[in-house]
């Protein structure tokens, strides 16, 4: 098991809860449904999978795309897949997607380049996810440099 | 010999003779091909004294020793010279379709000193060289003179040709391979046009190349390919072309915005990035010799007052530097601006870089319209960028063509010495298009000591930097922080060595990516059979770095050149920089002693030289300085 996540029920309650803020957001929500896509991260360690809608009409109003926790039937334009604490790094701004690449840290198929594309939009989410943390009572998963 | 073919032809224009030089082997393992043969042959065949644009100065094309292996990006080739832009050792590499034909042709490399008496061209068929006088083409944009030399010598002839800008001698002029790729720093199409040689001309020839190991290349190939292609930069540069990631760079504050005084403008991310590109006037995607990633644009602006037929399009550089670097984010304008600088044969990076030079000093008032001839500078007045600026810098025209042509540096010496302040360049050359101050401090090291002024492709700082490569192998393995100092100089000294090794090997810096250390190097004995231990590469590299630290040192550059202007080191106004400094003296004090590098003289020292077995260059130039 990873440093950070005791199980996956645990990282999906704190992906759940960090999702549905973003994905409700005006300003980062629009951006990200601009990309059009259904977009599949895969975990280990513990073991997930999150798949994220942008493609298709939101399930819930006030949203501008889905997302599910565990498998799901949405076939995916891109998929990427990682260690369940480099995620948990990523979302603090911590870790290099590039370098995660060269390393071969970060696995990627499909249509990457749509998801790359989504980098500069989800900037601004790594400050609000030590926030969703903090708002969840949980500032021990914080993770500073 | 095996990849290369160990001949070098020596043109020399004024007396129409030419020669077939024999080198040894050794001076290959020594000095790899490419950029760090040029330099070799710079050394041994340039007279120091001579003025970049003069009959006596030499003009050196040499291909990589890999250039005609049916691999991505590896069929390249270097050009070095003396530059008429910064006085220092110009170098300048390029891909496209003539290097494998001129080792089919059974050559390594040109050189050529002296001066035609008329304009000619340099025609290669069958094997040998010959000057044709070529009047009718001179005065012709780079289009114009490539459509009648391919109706004269066939569609499948690849070409090097120059634009009205070399012909005027403006010291950024560029030299453009099949009317697209280009050699496109430093000058040296100016340095082709003194020679009165508009373009030369290469036939195709029978693909004949020896390898070393046969089979080995044969499945390196195979294995390589498709990893190269499917490797994520190599898929972001062909959907998106080099400014597909435009818009992340802008978000890192990577990207400088008018003339170096923002770092941020969301709209410009926007509508200036790749994906516009594409979407927006892309028509199809263009390539190198035996490359799968197929980063070069076509685009075709069909409406509006920037409409352009279907031709080359922006790579990132001119898209920041035309656009960006501007105040502008009209793509349509900055394909038409770019367009421009392909046809009149301009450095699209310099072009933009000294208007945008220009506009900040104009709107300062530091510029007035009796130094522009009555022309009004405003930033994103792209109107005047492509209907006045570009044409009057590329035939030296009116105050303004005059004053531009010389360069960013030169241009505000001789309005004000005060002015250099604007500008952002390294011993005279314009910076491209990526601002240390958010794209990493380690850029800010890398364009000081770049031998041939500001670059960003001379070492693998760019892409160590950025995280996009990882060589454990050489003790490379650690992630960079893009804004601190920590570990810069440290991997700026594998950085130097990687650079040299991809530049003389004529690796593409975007294609090689996804490989190793260990397979660059295991491609470079396969094919030339150089026997390279890896450290026997990286030492090939440093080996190459100083010597042109040597001829810089010969033209009268010292450790005190190694500098970046005001406008680079004080801290960004905006974005995610904002408010950084970059220590940029403890930088490079520190990469001198880690290079065994004297900090006045900015050369190795004499252990140092003996080292890498520079003995008799050491001998010149140190001797010189007692």
């Amino acid at each position: 098991m990873g440093k950070y996540y005791k199980d996956t029920e645990e990282l999906y309650t704190i992906y759940g809860y960090f999702l549905d803020n973003i994905l409700k957001d005006p300003k980062i929500g629009s951006k990200l449904a601009k990309a059009g896509i259904v977009i599949k991260f895969v975990y280990t360690d513990p073991d997930a999978e999150i798949t994220i809608d942008l493609k298709n009409p939101p399930k819930k109003e006030g949203y501008y795309g889905t997302f599910y926790l565990g498998k799901c039937d949405i076939e995916a334009d891109v998929w990427s897949s990682q260690p369940a604490d480099h995620s948990h790094r990523f979302w603090h701004g911590l870790e290099n997607p590039i370098a995660g690449v060269a390393k071969g840290i970060i696995k990627q198929g499909g249509k990457v380049t749509a998801m790359l594309k989504l980098l500069p939009v989800i900037k601004p989410t790594f400050q609000q996810f030590p926030i969703a943390l903090k708002e969840m009572g949980r500032e021990d998963l914080i993770v500073t440099k | 010999m095996y990849g290369n073919t160990g001949k070098i032809v020596y043109i020399n224009c004024s007396t129409g003779k030419t020669e077939v030089v024999s080198l040894d082997e050794d001076v290959y393992k020594k000095f790899i091909g490419g950029s760090g043969l040029a330099a070799k042959l710079f050394w041994d065949y340039a007279d120091f004294d001579a003025d970049p644009l003069s009959e006596k100065a030499v003009l050196i094309f040499t291909n990589g020793p890999l250039a005609g292996v049916p691999l991505s990006g590896t069929s390249r080739m270097s050009a070095v010279a003396r530059s008429p832009l910064t006085g220092a050792l110009a170098e300048s590499s390029c891909g496209g379709y003539f290097p494998p034909q001129l080792r089919y042709a059974g050559y390594d490399g040109i050189i050529i000193s002296g001066k035609c008496t008329v304009p000619s061209i340099i025609h290669i068929a069958h094997g040998s060289f010959n000057i044709v006088s070529s009047e009718e083409l001179w005065g012709k944009t780079v289009g114009e003179a490539y459509v009648k030399i391919k109706e004269q010598y066939g569609e499948r002839s690849r070409t090097l040709i120059i634009g009205p800008a070399g012909e005027h001698g403006v010291p950024y002029a560029c030299i453009l391979s099949d009317a697209h790729h280009a050699f496109g720093r430093c000058g040296l199409g100016a340095i082709m046009g003194s020679k009165n040689i508009k373009a030369i001309v290469i036939e195709p020839h029978q693909t004949i190349m020896k390898y070393f190991e046969e089979q080995k290349v044969k499945s390196l190939i195979k294995e390589l390919t498709p990893r190269i292609k499917e490797y994520i930069i190599s898929q972001v540069l062909h959907e998106f072309g080099s400014a597909g990631n435009l818009e992340g760079h802008m978000y890192t504050g990577d990207v400088p915005i008018k003339n170096w005084t923002s770092n941020f403008n969301e709209e410009m991310a926007e509508k200036l990035t790749g994906s516009t590109l594409t979407e927006k006037y892309l028509t199809k995607t263009g390539t190198c010799a035996y490359c799968v990633v197929a980063c070069k644009r076509i685009v075709k602006v069909d409406e509006g007052p920037y409409s352009i037929p279907e031709g080359p399009g922006p790579e990132y550089e001119t898209v920041a530097a035309l656009g960006c670097l501007l105040g502008s984010s009209d793509l349509a304008a900055v394909c038409k601006a770019g367009r421009l600088c392909n046809e009149f044969g301009l450095d699209s990076i310099s072009t933009g870089a000294t208007i945008a030079w220009a506009m900040e000093a104009f709107e300062k008032g530091d510029l007035t319209e009796k130094d522009t001839g009555g022309i009004t500078l405003r930033w994103g007045d792209m109107p005047t960028v492509i209907d006045t600026i570009i044409p009057s810098i590329a035939r030296k025209e009116g105050p303004l063509g005059q004053l531009l042509s010389k360069g960013s540096r030169l241009a505000a010496k001789s309005i004000n010495n005060n002015l250099i302040k604007y500008t952002a360049q390294s011993k005279g050359l314009e910076a491209p298009m990526h601002d240390p101050r958010g794209g990493g401090h380690g850029h800010a090291l890398a364009y000081a000591v770049s031998p041939r002024g500001a670059c960003h492709v001379s070492t693998a700082m760019h892409f160590m930097e950025t995280g996009a490569c990882n060589y454990p192998e050489i003790g490379f393995e650690f992630d960079l922080e893009a804004l601190t100092d920590e570990k810069k100089p440290e991997t700026m000294v594998l950085a130097t060595a990687i650079g040299s090794i991809e530049n003389s090997a004529c690796f593409c810096q975007y294609a090689d990516r996804s490989l190793t250390f260990a397979e660059m190097v295991g491609i470079l004995n396969a094919v030339s059979g150089y026997h390279y231990s890896l450290q026997d590469a990286l030492d090939a590299g440093w080996r190459i770095y100083h010597l042109k630290r040597l001829i810089n040192h010969r033209f009268g550059l010292r450790a005190c050149d190694d500098a970046l202007t005001e406008r680079m080191l004080e801290p960004a106004r905006d974005g995610e920089p904002q408010g950084i400094m970059i220590n940029f003296d403890s930088m490079i004090q520190r990469f001198y002693e880690l290079m065994n590098m004297d900090n006045v003289e900015g050369v190795a020292t004499v252990d140092t030289l003996h080292k890498y077995g520079l003995e008799q260059e050491a001998a010149i130039v140190w001797k010189k300085r007692k």
